[in-house]
């Protein structure tokens, strides 16, 4: 078999935290996740895609997964791609989204296509270079993945990286938020948030008294998080040549106050000091002294007054696949339609510019 | 020293030290003791999961109940179950938290609403379930919280009890212990379902997982599960993922396990060791301060020790008593 191979990544341990109790989030079963899958595996073998390789776990994915696929080998449909397992040590935790990311990018793999939230699309972009990235929402905090059927995410990923679609068209390129702490080196998608509790603990984070600082890339009025904060009062597009910092304060003493939606279900006053633009390749200092620092919505690093730390915004730093461009390509250029004895539409009828 | 940055107050964090340190030297004394022949019966040691008894037990009070396991030294101690007394019962003496009859899979204690170890894995759930059940019913707000391990949770008792549970409504809180092994059998190769929190889905109630070697994590996470049960919003489950140190058993050669995994594990997945670092890292707590608890611990355990050699063995007319306790 030849043609480009395209990566997946679909960590079982995303979606497992505190915010099924605190804010009535969500949970997505092991066996929907398979199903995510075949669904994005079929759209991927529809648009000429023949390898897949994905990232092993022990959480029962694969076997959900392969039950599917046997049973459509056996029933002589072709209708999945040939999938193979990364040759790789599982450690059951989110290090292995960084180590098949890792894999993928040395394999040169078309695209990886990510299933989780913010945090799981974090940990592959830290690894995956220049690759680009589809991702699949099924985390708690989704203001990176679009939330979108998964066999239109296999489809245009398809027409993607087969050149179907020219990478023009396909490929976007995405602003990211760098953190350096002394020598040590960690991104964002969205939002870095600066927060009183020197613990990663539950990781998760909703208490609103102690946000301090917030940086994001991107903040969209429509979006759950914390971003939402800065979404609600300045928002920010993907595309805009900026980002935003905000300074949290008590609501009590605050300039003024957002009712933002920060979790699922949970909806805060959050008392804002002032908000400020972020420039890029422009490293900003913290206002803080100690604490710990939330990636994507989840506290990964704790800091004290001894630690030297900086939020730099960059720009075009990844790569994602615009599914949404992918598809109107494909239906201007009638890529799904096939044995035309005629025009489907009469150009008119489509406003004349056929 | 600066401003706490933690969910306790220091005299809190120093109780949550000593809590897991009194834990580990038991163990750790246990282990030692046991290969000398000093003990009789059996004894599962919890030494490596301390975070998780500590981490739950500092949000309850005397009216709530606990159900243990057959790994149940650290459950009693965090519940505050007398050290001493365990120490006599697991060396089969009158003077143990159950005259020295019961050993080490039955130490109880009605006072501190520990509902007693379990020989029969997967059988404190009911239990735990009926505590809860009282509670409601008595309106004082308590919770029942009932410890399984992961090869437990394939239990009918244990599945009966989730149902049981989401059906009435009840304060109890299901928290899957899950160390990895059953006995000496891979979590990876024994549960269906794949995870605990698709397992609590199924039942309707909701389920998280934790890291169960952070202090910090089971601490925030089980005081939202128990607040959420005290408030009248029913079960959960919480799955603490932890490591234990020792055997299933004492004398058990372990051939199951990775070439240097213990070893691993103790240099660095320590949870009293995380926990140390974390609040050192904030200048809270001061290595001389956790010294100074460290020195007392030993003392206890060496005198718990000392005292239950000391003690007498049950009369043989007291075979026959104490068979049937109220609750």
């Amino acid at each position: 078999m030849t043609g480009p191979i395209v990566g997946i990544i679909a960590n079982p341990v995303s979606a497992r935290d505190i915010r099924r109790v605190i804010s009535h989030a969500g949970n997505l079963q092991i066996t929907d996740r398979a199903n995510i899958l075949l669904r994005i595996l079929a759209g991927l073998a529809a648009t000429g895609i023949s390898q897949v390789v994905m990232m092993p776990e022990r959480a029962g994915i694969y076997g959900h997964l392969r039950r599917g696929l046997d049973r459509a080998t056996n029933a002589g449909e072709a209708r999945f791609p040939a999938l193979q397992l990364l040759d790789m040590t599982v450690c059951g935790d989110a290090s292995d989204s960084a180590t098949a990311a890792r894999m993928m990018r040395k394999m040169n793999v078309g695209a990886i296509i990510v299933l989780g939230g913010d945090g799981t699309h974090r940990v592959v972009v830290s690894e995956a270079g220049n690759i680009p990235i589809a991702g699949v929402s099924t985390g708690t905090n989704n203001a990176f993945p679009e939330m979108r059927e998964p066999t239109i995410t296999g489809l245009a990923s398809g027409l993607a990286v087969t050149g179907a679609v020219p990478a023009g068209v396909a490929f976007v390129g995405n602003k990211r938020l760098d953190v350096a702490i002394n020598d040590r080196h960690e991104i964002a998608l969205v939002d870095i948030a600066i927060v009183r509790e020197q613990f990663v603990g539950s990781r998760a984070i909703w208490k609103a008294a102690s946000f301090r600082e917030l940086f994001v890339a991107f903040a969209e009025p429509g979006s759950i998080g914390l971003s939402s904060i800065v979404g609600l009062v300045a928002p920010v597009k993907r595309s805009s040549p900026f980002g935003r910092r905000l300074i949290f304060d008590d609501p009590a003493d605050a300039q003024f106050c957002v009712a933002a939606p920060i979790a699922p279900g949970l909806i805060e006053n959050i008392g804002i000091a002032r908000v400020e633009t972020l420039d890029f390749d422009m490293p900003t200092t913290l206002t803080v002294g100690s604490g710990s620092i939330a990636l994507d919505g989840e506290r990964e690093i704790t800091f004290s007054e001894r630690d030297r730390i900086s939020v730099t915004l960059r720009e075009a730093a990844f790569r994602t696949i615009d599914v949404a461009a992918c598809m109107s390509f494909a239906a201007s250029n009638g890529l799904f339609v096939e044995n035309t004895k005629q025009a489907p539409i009469a150009s008119h009828a489509l406003g004349g510019q056929g | 020293m600066t401003k706490n940055p933690f969910p306790l107050e220091k005299d809190q964090l120093l109780d949550a030290y000593r809590i897991m340190r009194t834990i580990r030297e038991f163990e750790e004394r246990l282990h030692t003791d046991f290969a000398r022949g000093d003990i009789p019966g059996f004894v599962h040691l919890y030494a490596g999961e301390e975070a998780s008894a500590a981490g739950i037990m500092l949000h309850l009070n005397d009216n709530d109940r606990i159900a243990s396991t057959h790994r149940g030294h650290g459950h009693c101690i965090a519940k505050g179950v007398d050290v001493k007394a365990m120490m006599a019962e697991i060396y089969g003496k009158a003077t143990g938290a159950c005259r020295g009859k019961g050993g080490s899979m039955h130490i109880a204690d009605l006072s501190k609403g520990m509902m007693g170890a379990n020989g029969i894995l997967g059988a404190g759930a009911p239990l735990a379930c009926g505590a809860a059940l009282a509670a409601q019913k008595l309106g004082h707000k308590g919770v029942g919280i009932s410890f399984v391990g992961d090869g437990a949770s394939n239990q009918g008792m244990f599945l009966e009890s989730l149902n049981l549970a989401a059906v009435w409504n009840l304060p109890v809180i299901f928290v899957v212990e899950n160390n990895g092994y059953a006995e000496s059998t891979s979590v990876e190769w024994a549960v269906a379902s794949d995870s605990y929190v698709d397992r609590a889905t199924g039942f309707g109630m909701p389920g998280v997982t934790v890291d169960g070697t952070d202090f910090f994590a089971v601490y925030e996470a089980a005081g939202e599960v128990i607040k959420r049960a005290r408030d009248g919003g029913g079960p959960s489950l919480l799955e603490c993922k932890m490591i234990r140190f020792f055997g299933h058993f004492e004398g058990d050669a372990q051939t199951y396990r990775g070439k240097g995994e213990v070893e691993d594990i103790r240099a660095n997945k320590d949870c009293i060791k995380l926990f140390q670092a974390r609040i050192k890292e904030a200048g809270v707590i001061s290595q001389a301060e956790f010294d100074h608890i460290d020195r007392q611990v030993l003392d206890l355990i060496e005198q718990s020790v000392v005292e239950a050699k000391a003690a007498p063995l049950p009369a043989p007319a007291e075979l026959l008593t104490d068979v049937y306790v109220a609750y």
